[in-house]
């Protein structure tokens, strides 16, 4: 009998020790990004545009006020998409560049705006380079550390170089998928938070090389 | 649709396999300790189940949408919605803790368990449906404001579980600490006497009764006893007619079943679901809103109802264990005289700990949190 009650308590503690876990993540944005070249040939910035999940992009557009009914104009959204970015400076806008091997920092972004293209709202933006750099490898990568959103390469031109030299050339590396551990780590993250400084989610960091030789 | 089918089966043998790999991992497990070469699947296993879930939740969208082209459509959409419900309140917030908590603090039944799952899903499902209607159908709120309502909602919640975390604590505590001060009051030999002989003669019938509520049973044995001790100083033992009740635990100092499940036991339990179901899961208000978008509000609303069921189902299992668990170690106990229901007593007020516990972890989770509205606020 006592053996039954252990197991009992086995299961139990098994159930309960993931009831705080949250399904990471939360919110998918699948993204293309450009890599900007001023005319001296140096790399001045990154140019997103953001597709988030339709069921995101319906709760973000609830109570905005529009005038045709399933349309969003370009205005409508304005006052969205200066919240996106605002809110979004906290996360340093989930991009993270290094060139060779040191790290670059953003400007505040410009450019910005939301379009709405039935179901999905997109956002767009650039994020300036505070020293444009001249660099022969660049990387840039794109992930959330908490894995709160989940990004994703859109499926077609997900990279490309905007007035780039004839000689560069951008990759880009899909992350790998969890594995089975890695997997249950993510599915623990609030009941095993992650520190504030941690980086974990940069093992799942989408990679965009980018090489002038 | 074939391939929604598939996923429904997949799904279905998916909450078999769980089950009977968390069982299996468990029974080979000494010491309740699991064996680290069969904890490992059960670990990948949730990994799994929580990938599935996020694929389920993603899925919901393409079949809201479905739904409005083609009403068969709708089925296909529920029983996706109710598998989701059931995988996901493996998840967070669902109170499956706290519930299941406070079943074994409160000696309550398997059944009323049960009924308290659905109940609080039900509560939980209703509150998410109420908000989307009055906030964003009637009001045309933002998300902005309807997050910060959920989030008002949240708090209430939360605090709510710490009340009454706190009030079974101290109810609890008081009786605990009543009774270790009679059991150092009264010498360990004479204990053992007075307990043991009664124990051997009656467990036949004590096991038939244990049946339908071995927690109070062992509750009432205590109580009795203590009752015994300050009422007649006879020490741990009964002064009253032995043959005429059914146990060596002898009778009603505490109260009978019966009474228990009457109207105040309901209202006392009810307090506590309605403190765990009030915050509504995030992912219906988001379905809800998404439903709303597509003017299929109401398939929306059918959706969250069975999510709920499908979460309910998933919580009374895990409060059915919960009792049961309870149910096991009262046998035990019975079986150690004085100190095994002094350890029930104790198990009462480490299960109301855990309450105030998970509650505070709520609230400060719930802080932690707040990127939930990152985009929108």
């Amino acid at each position: 009998m006592i053996k039954r009650t252990c197991c009992c308590c086995v299961i139990l503690l098994l159930l309960l020790s993931i009831d705080r876990a949250r399904a990471h993540p939360h919110v998918w944005v699948t993204f293309n990004s450009e890599v900007l070249y001023a005319a001296d040939g140096t790399v001045t910035g990154i140019r997103h545009a953001w597709t988030f999940d339709d069921m995101f992009s319906a709760y973000a557009l609830q109570g905005i006020s529009h005038a045709r009914k399933g349309q969003f104009t370009r205005e409508e959204l304005a006052p969205l998409a200066q919240i996106n970015v605002d809110s979004l400076k906290e996360y340093d806008y989930f991009t993270y560049a290094r060139a060779d091997g040191k790290k670059l920092k953003f400007t505040e972004p410009v450019d910005y705006w939301l379009e709405y293209k039935k179901p999905a709202l997109v956002l767009h933006f650039t994020l300036p380079l505070k020293a444009p750099t001249a660099a022969k490898a660049m990387q840039i990568e794109v992930y959330d550390p908490s894995i709160f959103v989940d990004f994703e390469f859109a499926k077609q031109n997900p990279v490309s170089l905007s007035g780039a030299p004839p000689q560069c050339l951008a990759t880009y590396d899909l992350p790998h998928q969890p594995t089975p551990a890695e997997q249950a780590r993510l599915s623990q993250l609030d009941a095993v938070p992650l520190d504030p400084s941690s980086t974990y989610g940069e093992i799942f960091a989408n990679k965009i090389l980018v090489k002038c030789p | 649709m074939t391939r929604s089918r598939a996923a429904v089966v997949t799904a279905l043998a998916a909450i078999l396999i769980a089950c009977s790999a968390a069982i299996g991992s468990a029974w080979s497990a000494p010491f309740g300790a699991p064996h680290p070469a069969t904890a490992m699947p059960v670990s990948s296993l949730t990994g799994w189940i929580f990938a599935e879930q996020a694929a389920f939740y993603r899925s919901l969208s393409r079949f809201i949408l479905a739904a409005k082209e083609d009403r068969t459509a709708m089925w296909e959409l529920f029983a996706i919605s109710f598998i989701y419900g059931v995988f996901h309140a493996v998840g967070p917030g669902h109170g499956k803790a706290v519930i299941s908590s406070y079943l074994v603090a409160n000696e309550e039944t398997w059944r009323r368990g049960v009924v308290l799952s659905f109940v609080s899903a039900a509560i939980q499902a209703v509150v998410a449906i109420i908000i989307v209607a009055i906030a964003a159908a009637l009001l045309g709120a933002t998300a902005k404001a309807i997050g910060l309502t959920v989030r008002l909602v949240e708090i209430t919640s939360y605090a709510l579980v710490i009340l009454i975390g706190l009030r079974l604590l101290y109810v609890k505590g008081r009786g605990f600490l009543a009774a270790c001060r009679k059991l150092s009051w009264h010498a360990a030999p004479e204990l053992a006497l007075a307990s043991a002989p009664a124990a051997n003669s009656s467990s036949a019938t004590t096991f038939r009764l244990s049946e339908g509520r071995p927690g109070a049973v062992a509750m009432r044995g205590w109580q009795c006893q203590v009752g015994g001790c300050t009422a007649h100083a006879h020490g741990f033992q009964c002064d009253h007619d032995h043959e005429h009740h059914e146990s060596a635990w002898c009778h009603a100092h505490g109260p009978e079943p019966a009474e228990l499940a009457g109207a105040g036991g309901w209202r006392r339990g009810l307090a506590a679901v309605v403190a765990v179901g009030l915050r509504p899961c995030s992912g219906a208000i988001v379905v809800l809103i998404f439903a709303l978008a597509q003017d299929l509000f109401w398939t929306g609303v059918g959706a969250t109802l069975i999510m709920g069921l499908g979460t309910a189902a998933t919580v009374a299992a895990i409060a059915t264990l919960a009792v049961s668990a309870r149910g096991l170690a009262s046998r035990i106990a019975r079986t150690q005289a004085g100190l095994g229901l002094l350890a029930m007593l104790a198990i009462e007020v480490g299960a109301a700990a855990l309450i105030v516990a998970f509650g505070t972890l709520l609230l400060a989770g719930y802080m932690a949190s707040e990127q939930l509205w990152m985009f929108t606020r």
